[in-house]
Parts: C-alpha cells; structure tokens; sequence
C-alpha cells in the first residue's frame, strides 16, 4: 500500500512501539491470566497516548482522519505481534457504528468517551455458531430486550455495548447498553488464540434503559461498519501471514539437515513461494478495500468480501504450512508459530467464513 | 501543471480514438480477425484495415517507442492513459507482433543504430512478422543447453542446427534466435544473439499438431544457413544478456496473454447460468461451481489489484522490485482456472473438440481449455517461475554446487 508521509511515519512509530511493547511474550501472559481480562490496561493506555483512538475521526468530532489506510497499516503491525487490544473492537467498530448510526448529539456525547480511552466499546452482533448478520433475532418483545450474542470481541472489559437487534417494528437497530447494567450478563471467555470475548445475554432489559442510535440510515450504517471492521480485520490477518512466513523462510534458511540448509530443497522453496504469492495477492485485494473506504466506494461490499475471503485463505496456509516447515518445532508451546496457527482459526470465524464471503460476493454479483 | 497536460492528453486521445476507430472494431476480438501484420499480411476487414492504417500512421501501435523509430513517442503516463480510454472504449490492439512485444524492447537496449532503423519501424508498421528461436529439442528451461551453432566464416556466419516451439514461424518473415558461438564454459557465456530472415536459402518450418487440435507452435530448422555479420545484436557471446531483457518482456506478455487472447463468446457466469441454471433466490444451482467461481472471480480481480499495486509503486517510486516476479505465475494458473470452469459448466457440451451440433462458440472455448494448458509452460515453465520467487523475491539458499 502506498502511504503518504505522515501515514508512513505513523506506521514506522507503531511497528517500532508494538516491537518493543507488545512482543508476542506480552500476549502469552495475558492468557495465562483470567479471561475476564480481555487486553493489557498498560498496553492500551500506551495505545492511547499514541493518539491511536482518534484515528478514523472526522476532524468535525476533533478526530485525526488518518485515512483508512493508515488504519490499515497499524492493523498488520498489529498483526505482527498477534496485538490484544480493543483497536479493533473498540476504535475500529464500535466507533464507526457509532458515527455511522448515531445522531449528532449521540456521536457527540459518546465518541468522546471512547476516543479519550476513558471508556471502550464493542458491539454485540453476532448470535449463534456463526457469523451471519442477516439472520439477527435478537428482539425488543412488548418494552422488553431478552436474548443472547455471541463472540462480542473484548466484550468483558467493554463499557458500552452497542447491540444490534430489532427493534418493536421489526427493524435493526443499534441499542446502547452500559455493560454493568442489571440484566446484562457477561460469559468472559478466552479462545484458544488468547485473545478475548464474551457471550453477553440480556434478561428482560425494560427499554427504558436502552438508548437507540437515531442516526438516519441505521440498516446502511450497520451494514458499512461491519465492512470497515472486517477490512481492518483482513489487514490485520495479512500482518500475521506476513510475519509468520518470513519467520518460516528464515528457519529454512538457518536448519540443517542432510549437512545442507533446508531452504535449500526445491521443493520447500516451492511451497515458499507459492505462499507468498497468495500472501501478495492477498495483500492486495485487502489494499484495494482499504482504498475503497477511503474512497467511499460504491463496491465496497464486493472489495470487503473479496478482501476477507483470500485473506482467511491466505492466512489458514501459511501458517499450517508454517507448523509442517518448521517440523518437530512447530507443534511446541516453545515456538510462537502454534499461536499463529490458532489466531488464524479464530479470525476465520470472526466477520464471516470464507464460505460467507464467497455466498455474499455471489449473491452481490448476482449469481 | 503536469495533471492539467495530461488532461488534455486524455481528451485529444478520447477525441481521437472517436474519430478513428470504426464500430466494428470496439468490440472483444476473436483469434482470426487479429492483425499480425507482415509480408503476407491479410486484413479481416476494411474497417479492421483503416483502424490498423490509423494507428500505425499515429505510432499507436508502439505508443512508448520513439517517434523517429516509427513508435508514438508517449510518455509511460501518456501509454497508460492511452490503454484505459482504449479498455473503455473496449478498441482492439490494432497489432499483434512478436515483435512488438519482445525484440523490439530489446533492440531499443541492445540494437546498434542500423538495426534500430532497419527494424524497429518494420515492426510498428506491421511490414515485417517476427518468430522467436531460442527453446531446442534438447533446451526447454535448460535455455543455456542450445546447441544451434553459428559459425564464424569471415563475412558471415554458417548457421546450423533447429529451435522448436517457434510460435507461428510457419507465417512469420524473420526469426531471432539465440545460437552458438563458442564452446565457453558456463554455458551461458558462448550464446549470441542472431536476426535471421527466414527467406534465406537453407530455412525451413513445420508445424507441430497440438492437443488442441492446432499448431499455434512450430519447429524450425536451420541447414547451412548464412546470415550477415551485420544481423549480430549486442556482443558476440554477448546474447544471453540481450536473451534476458527479451524474456522479461516475454513474461509480462504471458501473464497479459490472457487479456489479449479472445473472450469466449460468452462470459464464464453468463455460461453457467445458461448451462446449469439458477435456484429460486437466482443463485446458480450447483452450490461448489457458485463458490469456485467466486473464489476465482475474487482472485482476478486481486491479480488486477496486483497490477495496478504494482504501477502505483512504480509512479510514487516506491517499487517493491520482487511483485513483478509473481505476475506469470498467478496470472497463468488463473487463467487456467478459468478454463477449468467452463469445462465444468460446459457439461455435454465439452466433452467434444469437433462436434458439429455443438456451437463454433463452445467448441472454441473447449479447444482453448486444451491450448491453455500451454501457459504454464511457455515463456518460463511455472516450476522455474517459482525457482526464481524463491531465489530473488525471498533470498532462500542456492542447492550446493548449483547456480
């Protein structure tokens, strides 16, 4: 991807902070602890002080409007170090939802508190075993919100839930609920890539306390942030192959057997480079996208399932073959590689399978 | 300054094409209507004809090329516009020629200042059809294995020896090649590089039937064969490097050769609507075909993504130098792919290359099925594509004892 200069020099500061800070030793340690926490409080406080919240802002909320390929950017270098944090759940998604849905003096009442790091966000949508947002049954029945969502990302450390579900005339709409509020209960899990979220249920929420986003296109604005996420999401999933394939090209190029580098064998270095350029052509359908919100593109349903899907696809070989390349040592806790393996797995699930991205292209392209 | 130029490059050539490329010939091409150009060269219409005419007359059919070589003299910026109001505008290449896509590039580095001359504008202006001589019987990927020899006999040297895979050299007018003139080790460093006009007494061609029922390819032998001293390009034993600028603009045709080649007349989804039909929400009824052809819409696309990614890293001058190296390899199996979905949608429609009650149409589409096989093959085989990635794009270890 192509940055302008300040981009550029945002990119360098966070890869050279997520070095330094955030090695994947940092994540290991987090998911030695209990579930209920979701990311490093130090870690994220650090985040902030970069200026990270405000990122994808307008500049009318006081925010940085880095563009979203700038966004894009720190998601893989995030990526790289297999990052816990609430960028993606908080700044990324549950921020634009709510400057896609939320009305003026919402934003402006909300948006603050997530961009200062006093408070983070998630957003509830999935139900269920899989993603699938067109099939969203969590309903508001006679003044009252009683139901379950699963996967909802950092959801257990969360303030704000945002909550897709329906509303009395059977439209999607977006709740704003405290997460302490009575009747919210939080299932904190860990999954096995150490990263966290939550099933939330909601038993019996009167509606009086729910606050709906009244911006004026919701179904649009819900549809849009799911896209931005599941970008975001892709670029952050192409750090994690990068990484994890130049750290397998660099164990072949170091183990010896057969008194010769095991990079040396040509049919290693076949499957080498056929990964990178599933890892390149990946890349850059996840550029395109990242272009396309930038843009305001018309297609960028399209760009965004097209992103995922080869991102899922990329990233579940590279790192399988990573385990298989690295022999003996890559099914040992000692090497990082079986985390990145497992990250792989849990992002496939997370915004859409492949599956979905393919049946949601198709049905776009109307076929 | 510079945007508000080429602007106005945008609109002359828009003004341009309107005014000189007829109807007939803004349509996708199909194999028999290209223009090869040549001593023998036939046009497939009037129209096709005028539109080639007006090309040539405005160097377009070599936009980048300088103007006193007979090329357009247009910046890369100009060439670019110029090829998206022609994909717009959906204009045919009025010119297809080996020569355009592989000697020419490298005379224009290696030439001296009469070959440029003599054959630069001949290509341009379609007089002259090139063939390509470097694989032999006994060198495919093993280039440097050839063993075609050119003796030195003072005022000329005495060709012997023959080159196979010569696309087309049955209607081709001259063949450059690449042959032996030292015994040199390694190898590589007693190869030369030779233009050779196939009239010359001694040149013969065959065609070479192929599973596609064609004979896109031939085999050309060479018996005695003397050609000027002046037909030398760059240094003697100096070829190989010439042979390696050639074949880089070799690989970029293959991986573009799928663009240039004719569309089926139907396009792959309008095809498997057709042949397998829709369910009642109008999705195709075979679920696995639906979602291959998805992932593969999904990944010609990312290969244009990839093309673009890489000229706007060239345009901000910050290419990354190891993208380029993936183009042939992905663009060919792609295009493979491709094919393997019309054959699965064809259904009883393709399990026949000459059945007359089955359309020209499908027919052709089955044939290129076949004939694509050719891809990975020609132009640097997918095998050594991958060698190469492995080498220069991730720095992974030579074997011991190879280069």
């Amino acid at each position: 991807m192509i940055l302008n200069e300040e981009q550029a020099m945002l990119k360098e500061t966070v890869a050279q902070f997520f070095a330094e800070q955030a090695p994947v030793a940092c994540l290991r340690q987090l998911g030695a602890g209990s579930p209920s926490v979701a990311h490093d409080p130090h870690l994220w406080a650090e985040m902030v002080a970069l200026g990270l919240t405000g990122i994808t802002v307008p500049e009318e909320f006081e925010g940085l409007n880095f563009g979203w390929l700038a966004v894009g950017a720190i998601a893989q270098e995030a990526g790289r170090r297999l990052v816990a944090s609430p960028f993606l759940s908080s700044v990324v998604f549950a921020q634009n939802l709510l400057l896609n849905c939320g009305s003026r003096r919402q934003i402006e009442t909300y948006l603050p508190r997530l961009t200062s790091g006093d408070q983070t966000g998630s957003v509830a949508l999935d139900e269920g075993r899989f993603f699938n947002p067109h099939t969203t049954e969590l309903s508001v029945v006679d003044g009252s919100l009683t139901g379950a969502k699963t996967r909802v990302l950092n959801g257990q450390s969360s303030d704000l839930l945002l909550c897709v579900a329906r509303r009395d005339s059977g439209a999607l709409g977006v709740a704003l609920i405290p997460r302490d509020l009575a009747g919210v209960e939080v299932e904190a899990k860990r999954a096995m890539d150490l990263h966290g979220y939550a099933n939330v249920s909601f038993n019996g929420i009167n509606e009086a306390h729910i606050e709906w986003l009244e911006g004026d296109s919701v179904d649009e604005g819900i549809t849009k942030a799911i896209d931005q996420a599941t970008i975001v999401l892709a670029a952050e999933m192409i750090g994690s192959a990068r990484e994890v394939l130049e750290r397998t090209v660099e164990y072949l190029g170091e183990r010896e057997q057969f008194d010769v580098k095991l990079g040396s064998f040509q049919a290693l270095q076949h499957r080498c480079a056929q990964m990178f350029c599933e890892l390149e052509l990946a890349e850059s359908a996840v550029s395109a996208a990242l272009t396309g919100l930038d843009q305001n593109a018309a297609n960028i349903g399209l760009l965004c399932s097209a992103a995922k899907a080869l991102a899922n696809d990329c990233f579940t070989l590279i790192s399988s073959e990573a385990v298989q390349l690295h022999g003996g040592m890559g099914v040992t806790e000692e090497m990082d590689i079986g985390l990145f393996l497992k990250r792989s797995r849990v992002c496939n699930q997370l915004l859409g399978s492949s599956s979905y991205h393919r049946d949601r292209f198709a049905r776009l392209n109307e076929f | 300054m510079y945007n508000d130029a080429l602007m106005q490059f945008r609109a002359e050539t828009v003004a341009w094409l309107e005014a000189n490329c007829p109807q007939s010939q803004r349509q996708p091409i199909v194999r028999d209507q290209q223009i090869w150009g040549g001593r023998r060269r036939v046009f497939p219409s009037e129209e096709a004809q005028q539109w080639f005419e007006a090309c040539r007359d405005k160097g377009y059919t070599a936009p980048e090329w300088p103007s006193e070589y007979g090329g357009g003299g247009l910046s890369s910026a100009q060439a670019k516009v110029l090829q998206q109001e022609m994909a717009k505008m959906r204009c045919r290449p009025p010119l297809y020629c080996q020569g355009l896509w592989m000697l020419g590039p490298a005379l224009l580095v290696y030439g001296n200042e009469a070959q440029k001359r003599e054959h630069l504008s001949a290509i341009c202006r379609g007089e002259i059809r090139w063939a390509q001589g470097y694989s032999e019987p006994s060198a495919g990927s093993d280039l440097a294995n050839l063993k075609t020899k050119a003796e030195d006999c003072g005022d000329h040297f005495l060709v012997n020896g023959t080159k196979i895979w010569t696309t087309k050299a049955d209607e081709a007018d001259w063949i450059f090649c690449l042959v032996r003139t030292s015994d040199a080790t390694p190898k590589q460093a007693g190869i030369s590089f030779l233009l050779i006009d196939m009239e010359t007494e001694g040149v013969s061609t065959s065609p070479i039937p192929l599973i596609s029922g064609e004979s896109e390819f031939c085999q050309t032998f060479f018996d005695n064969v003397k050609v000027p001293k002046a037909n030398l390009v760059g240094e003697l034993n100096g070829g190989w490097a010439v042979a390696k600028e050639l074949l880089k603009h070799e690989r970029k045709m293959m991986s573009a050769f799928e663009g240039m080649l004719e569309k089926p007349a139907m396009e792959l989804l309008e095809l498997a609507q057709h042949a397998v039909g829709v369910d009642d929400s109008g999705g195709l009824a075979d679920a696995e075909l639906r979602s291959d052809i998805a992932r593969h819409l999904m990944r010609e696309t990312a290969m244009a993504q990839l093309g673009e990614r890489i000229y706007r890293q060239g345009k901000a001058k910050q290419s990354d130098p190891r993208l380029p190296l993936l183009m042939k390899y992905l663009g060919t199996c792609e295009a493979q792919t491709k094919d393997e979905l019309i054959l699965r949608a064809l259904g009883d429609e393709g399990l026949s290359m000459d059945d007359p009650t089955v359309s020209l149409g499908l027919r052709k589409m089955v044939k290129q099925w076949a004939f694509n096989k050719s891809l990975t093959i020609a132009g640097g085989t997918s095998e050594v594509q991958l060698n190469i990635i492995a080498k220069r794009a991730l720095g992974m270890p030579s074997a011991e004892g190879k280069s």
